[in-house]
């Protein structure tokens, strides 16, 4: 079952993509594409004409999805919670050295500000692992999902992981990396054709692995775990239409001070 | 590579670019993408990379400043790609028509493939000829595609083709009236 989750996790992908798609255009009152407009891009993608900067510049574009997506099928194999956040870190670090190895502007920006908010979101991420570890006393995933709710123990650890997911998934207030409008896409800009889609394919797996940490409060209730996911995903994207885009340094302040102080605070009450 | 093929009308992403508009036809594709014409519902996004898109949307006659950037542009647009001139000034020179600082429409660079009319040229007929310059994007195929005047030539570099100096830079010694 896992492996098969795993070998289709970015079709599934694709497909949160698309809902998200028509989610975001009936939230402005409009049609929006249809739900499969993911694999129509990349199907387009397939035989566009390739234009390639040099050879290790889209080799680490292609590692940076490859490892993404082991990351994603260690969560589905129910591995060690730790060893699942230092691949997800190893595979972003790839990707700001393909951003760097070009001698374009907008990657270089792209890549400082990715390097910024991994800074930002990481230790957030550390700190919803320690609490899961301090509740189950373990990190293995599959330990994690043992136990019931963690909703209850852990409020402000959950609340710190919803300021983080719009980092992650590349949503309006915390959207700097990307900011389309401002530095055509950061890392991406360089990518075209087919190597292009590695890179789009390897947006769809940051959305499962952020969402997965979701899943998790859940603990033993499945049920439970797939409506957090929903509720979540619906109020990222409410936010993502309300609001603007901060800056970087902002971002850090609020991250900084609101999430990890927040975090640390739960588990301080959480070892009392 | 035929089965392909059929997705490249479900998917055009658009590269906008202002040749020296007014900013009348600019606004008019901007409202075209908003939510009242919505032409995301067709698949598209305003990508604003070059080289992430098939269709160049063109507003303005082409100044002298700007044709070095259209040529450059057009080059680093990987094939099938198609061209679409929106509005008057783009298609003919307009109002600019003859004066000494434009280049009378973009069809003296670059091949065009749709010209849409318009002073502005309203969202109805912009949304009409992206869906005609689908129907030409679907029968191209991957052979490169030259503008007619800055062509810096294309160099085979071992097994490679480099496009890297196709759009050659407009010399700043020499008069403008012997561009060609």
């Amino acid at each position: 079952m896992s492996a098969l989750m795993t070998l289709l996790a970015p079709i599934l992908g694709g497909f949160v993509y698309g809902f998200e798609r028509v989610l975001r255009a009936r939230m402005q009152r409009r049609q929006g594409p249809p739900m499969l407009q993911p694999f129509y891009d990349m199907f387009k993608l397939m035989e566009k004409r390739t234009i390639i900067i040099h050879a290790l510049h889209v080799v680490l574009g292609v590692l940076h999805f490859f490892l993404l997506w082991v990351t994603v099928g260690a969560i589905f194999f129910g591995w060690n919670l730790l060893y699942v956040i230092f691949l997800h870190l190893f595979s972003l670090i790839v990707l700001v050295m393909a951003g760097y190895s070009v001698r374009s502007v907008y990657s270089h920006l792209g890549a400082n500000r990715e390097l910024l908010a991994m800074v930002a979101y990481e230790p957030v991420l550390l700190l919803v692992a320690v609490g899961f570890f301090l509740q189950s006393g373990s990190f293995e995933i599959t330990a994690i999902l043992q136990d019931s709710s963690h909703l209850m123990q852990m409020p402000l650890l959950f609340i710190a992981l919803l300021m983080i997911i719009p980092i992650k998934v590349k949503k309006s207030p915390f959207d700097v990396v990307e900011a389309h409008q401002e530095i055509v896409g950061g890392v991406e800009v360089e990518y075209s054709g087919i190597f292009y889609e590695f890179l789009y394919m390897a947006r769809f797996l940051e959305y499962l692995f952020i969402y997965s940490f979701v899943f998790l409060f859940g603990g033993d209730s499945s049920i439970l775990g797939g409506f957090l996911v929903l509720i979540v995903f619906f109020l990222i994207n409410l936010v993502d239409n309300a609001t603007a885009r901060v800056r970087t340094a902002d971002m850090m302040k609020i991250v900084y001070f609101g999430a990890i102080s927040i975090s640390v605070i739960n588990l301080v009450w959480m070892v009392i | 590579m035929s089965f392909f093929k059929r997705f490249r009308k479900k998917s055009p992403w658009i590269l906008h670019y202002n040749a020296g508009s007014c900013n009348g036809c600019d606004i008019e594709i901007l409202a075209t993408l908003a939510p009242k014409y919505d032409l995301e519902r067709f698949g598209v996004i305003n990508t604003g990379n070059p080289k992430q898109s098939d269709i160049f949307l063109v507003t303005g006659p082409v100044t002298y400043r700007s044709r070095e950037r259209l040529v450059k542009l057009y080059t680093q647009m990987p094939e099938p790609k198609v061209v679409i001139a929106v509005g008057s000034c783009t298609t003919t020179g307009g109002v600019f028509r003859g004066m000494y600082n434009v280049e009378d429409g973009i069809d003296q660079y670059i091949p065009v493939d749709v010209y849409v009319p318009g002073c502005a040229s309203s969202p109805q007929l912009i949304i009409d000829g992206v869906v005609k310059a689908l129907e030409i994007l679907e029968n191209k195929n991957q052979e490169i595609e030259k503008p007619f005047k800055l062509f810096g030539g294309i160099r085979q570099v071992g097994t490679k083709t480099s496009r890297r100096d196709m759009a050659k830079k407009v010399e700043p010694n020499r008069s403008d009236d012997d561009q060609s």
